[in-house]
């Protein structure tokens, strides 16, 4: 990416009320942050996960998320139990289509980080697992 | 491809059937849930109509002879790949070697079903007899070699390796998106058929008030249903005419018939109703032992459902396609 498209991006996101804009590509990644009028490009390690030890899944799409599926009346996770990397946690529903909210690695669930039924966008932390 | 493993001989290849053979005076066949395997088909990227197993005895298993897509639609049946629990109204990739396990639907979540279909990559392969790959059972013809399959019978994909298909995604079902209850049982709304008004009033208000149990005696071929028998005004007496899927019949006993998918394509009983095309599903889908209502429809009612059922496979086309083209570009 180069510096004329980054302050297109700032100038395109200082005229609208979105206070965060983050892209991500192979091997880029850029964080804008508004402030009023100001944008500024935020730090790449000011916005990663917390510590190590845990993870978190994220919605690869915008949707509204359940957490189980809708035929079934149990959950597919809670917190507290283990989880496989890949194991599907939750769903992502886009009308008629189901997306799997996947594990990133394996760890126990610690907690669902946004309620049955909500709708969500692309990136929104869903849930976190402790890794082993 | 698929190798069935399981003793129970009722499961059986169907498409979306031979609607137009009843002019030859063949029946017509098709899976008893029409949308299960046109939603199988679409998270599989197939035609709508591509033949799959339909599976009405549980449990059922199949053994992958090679790497396949598949996806089981239909009754919640708690599927297993090896140990690992699969989701209903998903696609999935197996290995070779890997056992498909169906157990027997589930009764306690959101929608009572009693039939599974697993669809396979590109369509189960076997011959089209008449324009249709659906097993005739009473022609004997379709399917595979015309009969139920049997333990041991291999069956293969039309197109298992094409390309790598995207998998691991589902379908809402449409008995969710498409609900139809009367009091809280699945209803099915029929049109007056041409004996309706040789009926007694009671019998009419009956028809339409009270629920109709599913007997043993269901099949593919009709449903036996138990309730308060109905009554004509005088006996009726007819020759046998053509009939079509959805039809109720009344025999002399007064307890209806509704000829399903292997209806033969005549019959002499008085009919008082035909349940619509667009709600055969529902009624393909209910189990033996539970209770239906049916409810009153027009001709323009019932036109209007098969477009609102179109609208959903439609849209669940649209959706599917859209995140199959994202995948590919990622």
């Amino acid at each position: 990416m180069k510096i004329d498209d980054v302050q297109q991006l700032s100038a395109w996101l200082a005229a609208t009320d979105i206070d965060l804009l983050e892209l991500r590509g192979p091997g880029e990644h850029l964080c804008l942050r508004r402030d009023g009028a100001r944008v500024e490009i935020v730090p790449g390690d000011a916005l990663e996960d917390g510590p190590e030890q845990t993870a978190v899944a994220t919605a690869a799409s915008l949707g509204v998320f359940l957490h189980g599926h809708p035929l079934r009346g149990e959950t597919l996770a809670s917190p507290g139990t283990p989880a496989r990397a890949g194991q599907v946690l939750g769903l992502l529903q886009i009308g008629a289509l189901l997306l799997p909210v996947t594990a990133p690695a394996q760890g126990i669930v610690q907690a669902m980080l946004v309620a049955q039924g909500v709708t969500v966008g692309y990136g929104t932390p869903l849930v976190e697992l402790r890794l082993l | 491809m698929i190798e069935i493993l399981s003793a129970s001989a009722l499961a059986t290849v169907q498409d979306l059937g031979r609607p137009g053979a009843l002019r030859w005076g063949v029946g017509t066949s098709g899976a008893m849930d029409p949308l299960a395997v046109a939603g199988g088909n679409l998270l599989l990227g197939n035609d709508e109509g591509a033949a799959a197993v339909e599976v009405p005895v549980f449990p059922f298993q199949v053994r992958f002879t090679a790497d396949c897509a598949f996806a089981v639609t239909g009754a919640d049946c708690s599927a297993r790949l090896d140990d690992l629990p699969l989701l209903p109204w998903w696609t999935h990739e197996a290995k070779a070697g890997q056992v498909l396990q169906l157990g027997v639907p589930r009764q306690d979540g959101a929608w009572r079903a009693s039939r599974a279909y697993l669809c396979l990559a590109g369509g189960i392969d076997v011959p089209q007899v008449l324009g249709s790959r659906s097993t005739q059972l009473r022609g004997a013809f379709g399917g595979l070699a015309g009969r139920a399959l049997r333990q041991g019978d291999m069956l293969r994909a039309v197109a298992p390796g094409a390309g790598r298909r995207m998998t691991d995604f589902g379908l809402v079902p449409p008995a969710l998106a498409l609900p139809l209850e009367a009091d809280g049982l699945p209803a099915m709304r029929v049109l007056p058929a041409a004996e309706y008004d040789r009926y007694t009033e009671a019998s009419k208000a009956a028809f339409w008030s009270e629920p109709w149990k599913i007997t043993a005696q269901s099949d593919r071929y009709g449903y036996r249903l138990a309730g308060t028998a109905l009554e004509p005004v005088a006996a009726i007496e007819m020759r046998s005419h053509g009939i079509v899927p959805g039809v109720i019949q009344v025999p002399p006993g007064g307890q209806p018939i509704v000829q399903m998918c292997d209806a033969q394509p005549s019959g002499g009983y008085p009919k008082i109703g035909t349940v619509i095309e667009a709600d055969r599903w529902r009624l393909g889908q209910a189990p033996i032992g539970s209770r239906i209502r049916f409810v009153q429809t027009s001709w323009d009612e019932a036109i209007a459902a098969l477009e609102q059922t179109q609208r959903w496979l439609d849209e669940a086309r649209r959706l599917v396609d859209l995140y199959r083209g994202q995948g590919a570009r990622s």
